[in-house]
């Protein structure tokens, strides 16, 4: 996939590592239906700023409707940002993970798996001789040659993960993917993305599952209101964004969690 | 993304939307030529049975004009939602959003070509000879295909950019099947001027019309009048595919928000 304008050369960090991926002072914005919002603008990210660095499994947080989606679009060169730039070391690929879309609904999970590859660039011969190892992984078993569109969220999960997982980008972006799906799946599926990550390759990871974001990332960014809340080491970050415990109220009710 | 991988990619999503397409139909690829001749069938009702037209040979006629009208209005309907109907791949990617009207245009083409044998069969078989004037099919069929694909690459856009576009599209397809003589001769008006008016103004009834003329009459087209279609929809086409390059993630964040 090319970068086209957002593609640049960052500087190194200041530990030396390499910049993969450097969000500076974006801003996002878009028109929405007039009836949805005030004068129809929705603000998403207000001036975030962030460096991914190589290697690095960068763990995003915060509630829903945060801009957490948006700040993967961003990254992916999806959405263009309405003002501030992203710059991303030249010839870096992306790819983005979300789950409920990325698939045509009415093609099997063997067409879609194809088409995931050949959109990464792989050539349709490559893109082919990978597909029984994603069908293999993905244990969908007969469902791999069924429409997506019969499939459970589960399922779409499996599939979407393992055909991001094996094809090799440089900078893996995933959404929510790994909080669904049956245990046994997830372990594994936590089990080969460490076994990747530590092979060099570069993460962003947005999930509400805290622990899965312990067990994964190198690093945490709370976003809040289209802002950086808090960065830094998963387990600071965390206690930061996790509300504190509210005592129950008469009658009782569980702590509300973000 | 390379143009090999481009076509490639288009080449691939057109068949297996095909694939799909045929599965969901009980009388599965038998429609490709199905449902153009069912349409032949009901104009050749209202026109030859119940308003009684009294043109000579008015099937053959009436074949000609509709089964060549039908790969533009289909393809140019399908297209128009295409980029709308890919939320899940625009999700996934920053592609080229020509992407997906050009792979609907050519998942039409590989309909008409089985529609195309089926017309050489019914000329055939209806006395209609083989003769030099044929081989200016190939130049013809090749500039009805540039048309269709800029009017798909136009009308995909404008129905991005506002989605009520849709209902001027069909409305819009609907008025070409009026004024571009399928189911009426634009060489047989009382004014000569009229005729010419006609073909001059209205691209698609010119080559509805040198449809005819070769396979009917056996005479050869207005060569030079060809060439100026093909040019100018040629770069209609070219400057199409440029603007949904540049305006590929401005374009996303429409299907994506909308």
């Amino acid at each position: 996939m090319t970068a086209d304008d957002i593609q640049a050369v960052a500087p190194p960090a200041d530990d030396g590592r390499r910049v993969m991926l450097e969000l500076r002072n974006v801003s996002h914005s878009f028109h929405a239906r007039k009836e949805s919002f005030e004068h129809g603008v929705h603000r998403v990210l207000d001036g975030v700023s962030l460096k991914l660095l190589e290697g690095e499994t960068l763990g995003i947080v915060g509630r829903n409707g945060a801009g957490k989606t948006t700040m993967l679009r961003l990254m992916a060169g999806i959405f263009a940002p309405t003002s501030g730039k992203i710059l991303r070391q030249p010839g870096a690929s992306v790819s983005l993970l979300s789950l409920g879309l990325g698939f045509q609904p009415q093609l099997s999970g063997r067409d879609n798996a194809l088409l995931s590859a050949m959109l990464q660039g792989f050539s349709k011969r490559e893109a082919e001789s990978r597909l029984e190892e994603i069908r293999e992984f993905s244990e969908l078993g007969q469902s791999f040659d069924e429409p997506v569109k019969t499939y459970s969220s589960g399922m779409n999960a499996r599939l979407g993960f393992t055909t991001a997982l094996l094809t090799k980008v440089d900078i893996l972006l995933i959404d929510e993917v790994l909080s669904v799906g049956d245990a046994e799946f997830r372990q594994k599926a936590e089990e080969a993305m460490r076994g990747r990550l530590s092979g060099g390759r570069t993460a962003v990871f947005v999930s509400h599952a805290e622990g899965q974001v312990k067990k994964l990332c190198s690093r945490v960014v709370w976003i809040e209101d289209g802002l950086v809340r808090a960065e830094g080491d998963p387990e600071t970050v965390l206690r930061a964004y996790r509300p504190p415990p509210v005592a129950p109220a008469p009658g009782g009710g569980s702590p509300p969690r973000p | 993304m390379n143009l090999t991988q481009y076509f490639s990619l288009v080449d691939t999503m057109a068949r297996m939307s095909l694939k799909a397409d045929a599965s969901r139909y009980f009388f599965g690829y038998i429609w490709w030529v199905l449902e153009p001749l069912l349409y032949v069938a009901v104009f050749y009702v209202v026109f030859e049975l119940i308003l009684q037209n009294r043109k000579e040979d008015f099937l053959v006629f009436l074949m000609v004009g509709k089964l060549t009208f039908i790969w533009f209005s289909k393809s140019v309907n399908q297209a128009s939602r295409s980029i709308i109907n890919s939320r899940g791949l625009v999700s996934k990617a920053n592609i080229s959003k020509s992407l997906f009207p050009i792979a609907t245009v050519q998942e039409g083409l590989y309909k008409q070509l089985s529609v195309f044998l089926l017309l050489f069969a019914v000329l055939l078989f209806s006395g209609y000879g083989i003769s030099e004037a044929w081989l200016w099919l190939f130049p013809l069929i090749l500039v009805n295909y540039i048309v269709i694909v800029a009017a798909c690459l136009v009308c995909a856009f404008l129905v991005c950019l506002v989605f009520d576009f849709v209902v001027m599209v069909s409305l819009g397809t609907i008025f070409l099947l009026f004024v571009s003589g399928i189911f009426w001769d634009p060489r047989g008006l009382p004014d000569p001027a009229a005729t010419d008016l006609i073909l001059l103004l209205n691209p698609l009834a010119f080559v509805i019309d040198a449809y005819r003329q070769i396979l009917m009459a056996g005479v050869a087209p207005d060569g030079w009048h060809l060439l100026g279609i093909g040019a100018g929809f040629g770069l209609l086409a070219l400057g199409m595919v440029l603007l949904l390059q540049r305006t590929s993630r401005f374009l996303a964040l429409k299907v994506l928000t909308s």
